[in-house]
């Protein structure tokens, strides 16, 4: 069995990951990639901490990580709806090219 | 096994009530005629309105009333109802009793109204549940059904360019805070071997958290930050709210982005502010950090709206700036500032939601947000520009309005004894002061005889000119009478600082 400072490290690179994807990736569905890669970071860090107090996994954290993969994938539904009705009016992926309204 | 002290009438009318709007809204759409789907969805909402005020009843005795099935607390998931609890979903639904009405003849023009007011109730939802959670897992959940129903209600008119950016934009922004909330909760959760709110205020050795535990009030501070557009985090607010159909607007500037707020004061007081440990000073570092935090809200917002030409961006700067005077109460960190604090939750969810509501229905008949090009329509539309004014006046807070009460309250309170910080006081006043500069100018260019023939255009229809006229009434009469909403918002800061051991030892007795 692994330490738990092994999965922190994992934990806080996916968390570095996803933040770079969504601050540097122009493309809309990347960005939406971001945010999943940082949602399954928690996903993670919940796994990872559930062995640490008793000799069987905590099976708390294991029924959150269930609802939250859940809302996950309804946010991400959600999000690609838009990106689909963005591409309809933009004709483009871009996220740059979404600058009608000032950021 | 269960431990059933409520039952949450509210979550249920209001879960019933979406599935019912959705349900007549589809067979209406069939038959292409109708209008049952909002009168049930009013009639839901008002049947939920009533389940707080019961809620209300069977708080009073104890104080604090539990709600699981299954499994006891702390490994079971519950809801755990205060007086602070209540006074957020009373607001919620308060507000949403008006929405629902003034959405009769807003909307009548769109398709997909089923989905509407389904979404609607289903946000509402929501925003009770976060207020009535009682561990981190339930408030998750129940954010997540608030934050995907409003990402669906801002782009809710797809047809056009600007709501589906502005939704993308609020959705990337949103849903980064969410996970992030996770995040942080991951952690605390790593530290106390549970998840509830109690739990965790007694059970983690913060001595040996050491930078964990920054690194999840860190989190958390973002996560809820995102929602409650605290200064460096607020840029998803200016775009999503103007771009929202206005009864959303009105939701979303009156009540979610005070629900953002709730849900930072709630899991700071129980769970990090009794532990003093954190810090070198403990505590009192925490209140300087939320007075910066004030002040840059504040002034930014303030700023930002005074250079918008937009009706409704510049009311959605002035939301911003309105979360900076309500963090003084929460800098302040006593009873007395909490009690401000949360009066003006309440009031600003009068005031804003009225202001997005008058200027909608403006907006509907000159079919422009553009300030200059509304020049003299006030005076072919008296009622709602009455109403607006009321409300912008209460905004700057100007005495008789329900905004000048919480305003004296919130800026009285960082002078209170123990506090100590007069220059958040004197920021507080400089800024409301500062704010009547963009909120005169609206009433102005409304009022003012336009030179061009005067446009022909008729008054707002009966269905949104009630709830306006109402609200407006209502924070003239909250201005000049406060006792029952002071009472209400006193019961709910008592809860918070001196019913925290209750809150506690109805998990731990």
């Amino acid at each position: 069995m692994l330490e738990i400072q092994v999965y922190i490290v994992a934990v806080l690179s996916l968390l570095i990951i996803g933040l770079y994807c969504m601050t540097f990736k122009s493309n809309m569905i990347r960005i939406l990639i971001g945010i999943e890669i940082i949602l399954n970071a928690a996903n993670l860090s919940f796994i990872a901490f559930s062995a640490r107090f008793s000799e069987y996994v905590d099976i708390l954290a294991q029924s959150i990580v269930v609802m939250s993969i859940v809302l996950g994938g309804s946010v991400i539904a959600v999000g690609l709806a838009m990106v689909v009705n963005a591409y309809k009016h933009y004709k483009t992926l871009d996220v740059k090219e979404l600058r009608r309204l000032r950021w | 096994m269960d431990l059933i002290e409520f039952i949450p009438y509210t979550l249920i009318f209001l879960f019933i009530g979406a599935v019912t709007a959705l349900t007549v809204g589809i067979i209406e759409e069939r038959l292409g005629k109708g209008r049952v789907k909002e009168v049930l969805s009013v009639i839901f909402i008002a049947l939920a309105l009533g389940g707080v005020l019961i809620l209300y009843r069977e708080i009073e005795p104890s104080g604090v009333i539990l709600f699981s099935i299954i499994k006891n607390p702390p490994l079971g998931s519950c809801l755990e109802a205060d007086r602070l609890s209540a006074l957020m979903a009373f607001s919620t639904l308060f507000l949403g009793l008006f929405v629902g009405v003034y959405s009769f003849s807003y909307m009548k023009h769109d398709t997909r109204l089923g989905e509407y007011y389904s979404l609607l109730l289903l946000m509402m939802a929501g925003m009770v549940g976060v207020a009535l959670a009682g561990d981190f897992f339930t408030l998750f959940v129940f954010w997540e059904l608030m934050c995907i129903s409003s990402y669906v209600l801002v782009a809710f008119r797809k047809e056009t360019w600007g709501p589906i950016e502005a939704g993308f934009k609020y959705l990337v922004m949103s849903s980064l805070g969410a996970v992030l909330i996770l995040l942080g909760m991951s952690f605390l959760y790593g530290m106390a071997g549970n998840v509830n709110f109690a739990y965790m205020s007694v059970g983690i050795n913060w001595g040996t958290a050491g930078i964990w535990a920054y690194l999840a009030f860190i989190l958390l501070f973002i996560g809820f930050g995102i929602k409650a557009a605290l200064v460096p985090m607020h840029t998803w607010l200016p775009d999503a709210h103007p771009e929202a159909p206005s009864p959303i607007s009105a939701m979303l500037s009156g009540m979610l982005i005070e629900t953002g707020l709730y849900g930072f004061i709630r899991v700071f007081f129980v769970v990090f502010m009794p532990n003093t440990v954190l810090l070198p000073n403990g505590s009192e570092t925490f209140k300087y950090v939320f007075a910066v935090f004030a002040i840059l809200t504040m002034t930014i917002g303030n700023i930002m709206a005074l250079l918008q030409k937009d009706i409704k961006r510049l009311l959605a700067y002035s939301s911003i700036a309105q979360i900076g005077y309500m963090l003084i109460g929460v800098a302040s960190g006593t009873t007395y500032g909490l009690l401000g604090c949360f009066l003006h939750v309440f009031n600003h969810s009068l005031m804003k939601g009225l202001a997005f509501l008058a200027s909608g229905a403006l907006v509907e008949r000159v079919e422009s947000r553009n300030l200059d090009e509304m020049k003299g329509f006030g005076r072919v539309m008296p009622m709602t520009t009455m109403a607006l004014t009321i409300s912008l006046l209460g905004l700057g807070g100007v005495p008789a309005t329900a905004g000048f009460v919480s305003k004296f309250i919130l800026f009285g309170s960082a002078l209170g004894p123990g506090v100590n910080m007069w220059w958040l006081t004197i920021i507080g006043v400089l800024n409301s002061a500062f704010s009547i500069a963009y909120y005169l100018p609206i009433i102005k260019t409304l009022i003012t005889k336009s030179t061009e023939s005067s446009p022909q255009l008729k008054e707002a229809p009966a269905s949104m000119l009630i709830p306006m006229c109402l609200m407006a009434v209502l924070i003239v009469v909250f201005g000049v009478y406060p006792q029952p909403v002071l009472q209400l918002a006193d019961g709910a800061s008592k809860a918070l600082i001196e019913g925290l051991p209750r809150y506690i030892a109805k998990i731990f007795p």
